[in-house]
């Protein structure tokens, strides 16, 4: 019966029946394939932004691109751990999880080490430490749904936590990624699009600026279409941040009212 | 209404307590309970100076830790802690030592049903064994309601499994305490009336609660006297300072 | 705390945030003697309850339950495992309650929370102790193959009734919860059948075509009370039991019996008057709990 997870029989999720929905697999001359969901390839999901999720934490935000749902709360600046050195800025502390039911097959709920990393190097640029010295803030990310492109929504999400938070920074952080899939580029790919690329390219900027803080590829690419994914990207990451600015303008008035 | 126990015991009966304090050497207070073979020893360390977490600069803080007899400390173990750890705080006088920590280690050595009622007796009478300056006295008892609605006193694990709810009940034990006269008094009723603490498991109807309240009530009185017998007679008069 | 003599008479000269921070037991016990909590509601009434159901597309039942402020979203997963001896026809049901540092300032990552063990173990029970579920439902092919379902429970946002709420999440998810349709393989392994437009053309028919909802006997509800003084203070937020620690959680099912009754010490006394007092406010809300879910429920059908 239920609490006696020590006893726990193995388990298995049931698979697809093998034939039944094998995806396409996406063929070079095969240009004219659809993406699962019906988008354009240069076409982001649509997203959606609110501040305030998460009450008991200083600032939070809540983001949902098509499935892929996810909840960032930020904490302090407060006191760094008694074992930290003495720092004249402050510290940016990450942390990525995942529910155990984020993925189509059952997950362990655990951190996700790589993520964290990388949200910790894609905000740090962009926030001003030297405004809290000696302390920390703690910026921690949950995914509730796990829809594909997970980490660019985490950061996006995050920066507009960091807002929500009142933590100083030189611009909002908006991340966008796409995949490559043959010859093609799919911005904002979904899990199953994931799952066949050839290689992906991350951008995080901060758009009014026009500076990057983080710039992540993998796989084989061509230069030409490295700018040319770059370019896809800068412009869906100013686009974005415009979306997550309304937001927070949404978020003011309605609470000066 | 008679009921058959296997170890035939009347429905109201407990089985044989026995209590031995100061068996340890190194530990401030130490205790041993035992309800016929569900045995706990509990041991007292403390107060010491707060250093954990959960330091407070008004009151002091006290910590359980459960040892099984056997094997990892899982989810039961942290709940037993927590209950255990909130019954304790409520017997204690915590404004007389603030920014301390006792810990109270409670190792299970054999576990035949009522084992959390055990564990806090055996706790509470560590504590006196400590010297803590305590409110009152706690007595835990297990009351089992069998599937034809009696209740049955501290059941044995056998009985426990096989009913269908039981509940682990906490009272008061106040006969010695000096507190102000009414401090405790809640709505004009006596205190000794009051529960604790209160745990119960599987499903049974309020009125069969209440049944199991008083019929645990009045068992209590008896482990009262059994608990301040095996205690020496000047013993909480730490708790002098209490008001 | 504090002292409580002086507070008296600054009272008239400090604003009421700085009496609030300074006082907080006075400011509470302030209100409370005119019947009254310091948010507004009066001592009996529990915080708004919201129940959203089919909140995570990618499991198979899931609702988000929200206290207050205090947010919950339960999510099953169903996976297939092989009975025990012992209980053939029973598949199982394994409880978890998360709380993952997002929910509260306390929760640092890699350190889980105190209370999360806890909340989980008494979930487990409460469940198992109501017969909500009846674990032969949950059977597949009698000794072959059952259901495993996991019910994982994560705070999004803590304030207080943690319990209340991932009780409430819990039993909404089970009542959204509907088996994925399966069949049998060559390997006798469970696959999944997808069949909505080719319905006619499955070459293995499905085991469990019929069933594919819990039929859910007596729900249990809860409600957590503090106890201060006389006072008893349904559904209590953060603010109020960081000042008056006394709780007693009550859980009721849907024919009143009672599945808990959950005092974990604290420095009031529970006599059987209170007890009482206690229970029917849960009986109230029990018939609010109800409706609530009922009406959740009901707008997923209409869908």
């Amino acid at each position: 019966m239920a609490g006696k997870p020590g006893t726990n029989p193995t388990t298995y999720s049931p698979s697809m029946a093998t034939g039944k929905t094998r995806p396409r697999i996406f063929k070079d001359h095969d240009v004219d394939w659809v993406r699962p969901d019906g988008r354009g390839f240069h076409q982001c999901r649509p997203a959606f932004f609110r501040t305030g999720a998460v009450n008991s934490a200083s600032g939070s935000a809540y983001a949902e691109f098509g499935n892929t749902k996810v909840i960032v709360s930020v904490f302090g600046p407060r006191e760094s751990k008694k074992a930290m050195m003495y720092s004249d800025i402050g510290r940016l502390n990450c942390n990525v999880s995942y529910t155990t039911f984020a993925t189509p097959v059952r997950g362990q709920g655990s951190d996700y080490k790589e993520f964290s990393s990388m949200l910790h190097k894609a905000l740090e640029g962009a926030i001003i430490l030297e405004t809290f010295p000696k302390t920390t803030v703690d910026v921690f990310a949950l995914v509730l749904e796990s829809g594909g492109s997970d980490l660019h929504v985490v950061i996006s999400c995050a920066s507009l936590a960091l807002a929500d938070a009142g933590i100083l920074m030189y611009d909002l952080v908006a991340s966008v990624s796409l995949s490559c899939l043959g010859k093609n580029l799919v911005i904002d790919p979904v899990l199953e699009e994931e799952s066949y690329q050839d290689g992906s390219l991350t951008i995080t900027c901060m758009p009014s600026r026009y500076e990057v803080t983080q710039l992540s590829i993998t796989g084989e690419w061509s230069t030409p279409k490295i700018n040319e994914g770059m370019q896809l990207c800068l412009d869906a990451c100013s686009k974005l941040a415009m979306i997550m600015r309304s937001c927070l303008k949404e978020a003011t008035s309605t609470s000066q009212e | 209404m008679e009921i058959d126990r296997v170890d035939g015991r009347t429905a109201n009966q407990l089985r044989p307590l026995a209590c031995s304090r100061n068996i340890l050497n190194r530990a401030h207070g130490s205790a041993s309970w035992s309800q016929g073979d569900t045995k706990v020893l509990a041991a007292v360390y403390g107060p010491k100076v707060g250093t954990k977490k959960n330091e407070n600069p008004e009151k002091a803080c006290i910590e359980v830790i459960w040892k099984p007899k056997t094997g990892q400390i899982g989810k039961p173990e942290k709940e037993y802690e927590m209950i255990v750890k909130r019954t304790l705080q409520s017997i204690c006088v915590l404004t007389i030592n603030p920014n301390t920590t006792t810990s109270v280690i409670v190792q299970v050595v054999n576990d035949d049903g009522s084992l959390l009622p055990c564990a806090i007796n055996a706790a509470c009478a560590a504590l006196v064994d400590a010297g803590i300056p305590l409110k009152h006295l706690a007595v835990a008892i297990c009351c089992c309601l069998a599937d034809s609605g009696c209740v049955l006193l501290d059941p044995t694990k056998l009985e426990e499994q096989k009913t269908k709810a039981f509940a682990y009940l906490v009272f008061p034990n106040l006969t010695l305490s000096i507190l102000p006269e009414g401090s405790l008094k809640v709505e004009g009723e006596p205190v000794e009336q009051a529960i604790i603490t209160s745990v119960t498991q599987g499903a049974m109807s309020v009125d069969d609660y209440l049944h199991c309240l008083e019929r645990g009530r009045a068992a209590s009185a008896k482990m009262s006297a059994f608990l301040r017998r095996s205690l020496p007679p000047q013993n909480p008069s730490d708790s002098s300072r209490a008001g | 705390m504090g002292l409580p003599d002086a507070s008296g008479d600054l009272s008239s000269e400090v604003e009421v945030d700085a009496f609030r921070r300074l006082f907080p037991l006075r400011f509470c016990e302030r209100h409370l003697s005119e019947s009254i909590r310091p948010d507004g509601r009066p001592l009996g009434r529990a915080r708004d309850t919201t129940i959203a159901l089919g909140a995570v597309a990618s499991a198979d039942g899931s609702a988000l339950a929200k206290i207050g402020s205090t947010t919950m979203l339960a999510a099953i997963k169903m996976e297939v495992m092989t009975p025990s001896m012992e209980s053939p026809d029973e598949g199982c049901l394994a409880i978890d309650f998360h709380m993952p540092p997002i929910c509260s300032p306390i929760v640092r990552p890699g350190r889980p929370a105190e209370a999360s063990p806890v909340v989980s173990k008494q979930l487990s029970d409460t469940i198992s102790s109501s017969g909500m579920v009846d674990l032969k439902e949950l059977s597949l092919v009698s000794g072959k193959a059952a259901w495993m379902a996991y019910l994982d429970i994560y705070c999004l946002d803590a304030d207080r009734a943690l319990f209340d709420a991932a009780l409430l999440s819990a039993v909404a998810a089970l009542s959204h919860l509907q088996f994925p349709t399966v069949s049998l393989n060559e390997d006798g392994r469970v696959v999944v059948v997808v069949s909505e437009e080719d319905g006619g053309k499955l070459e293995k028919e499905p085991v469990n075509r019929e069933k594919r909802k819990l039929t859910l006997k007596s729900i249990p509800f809860s409600l957590t009370c503090i106890l201060h003084k006389n006072y008893i203070l349904a559904d209590p937020t953060a603010e109020e039991e960081s000042i008056m620690e006394t709780l007693v959680t009550v859980v009721l099912d849907s024919s009143s019996q009672l599945i808990s009754l959950y005092k974990p010490g604290g420095p009031v006394l529970a006599n059987t008057s209170v007890i009482q007092d206690s229970i029917a406010l849960t009986r109230q809300r029990v018939r609010e709990l109800q409706k609530i879910l009922d009406e959740a429920n009901s707008g997923m059908e209409v869908d």
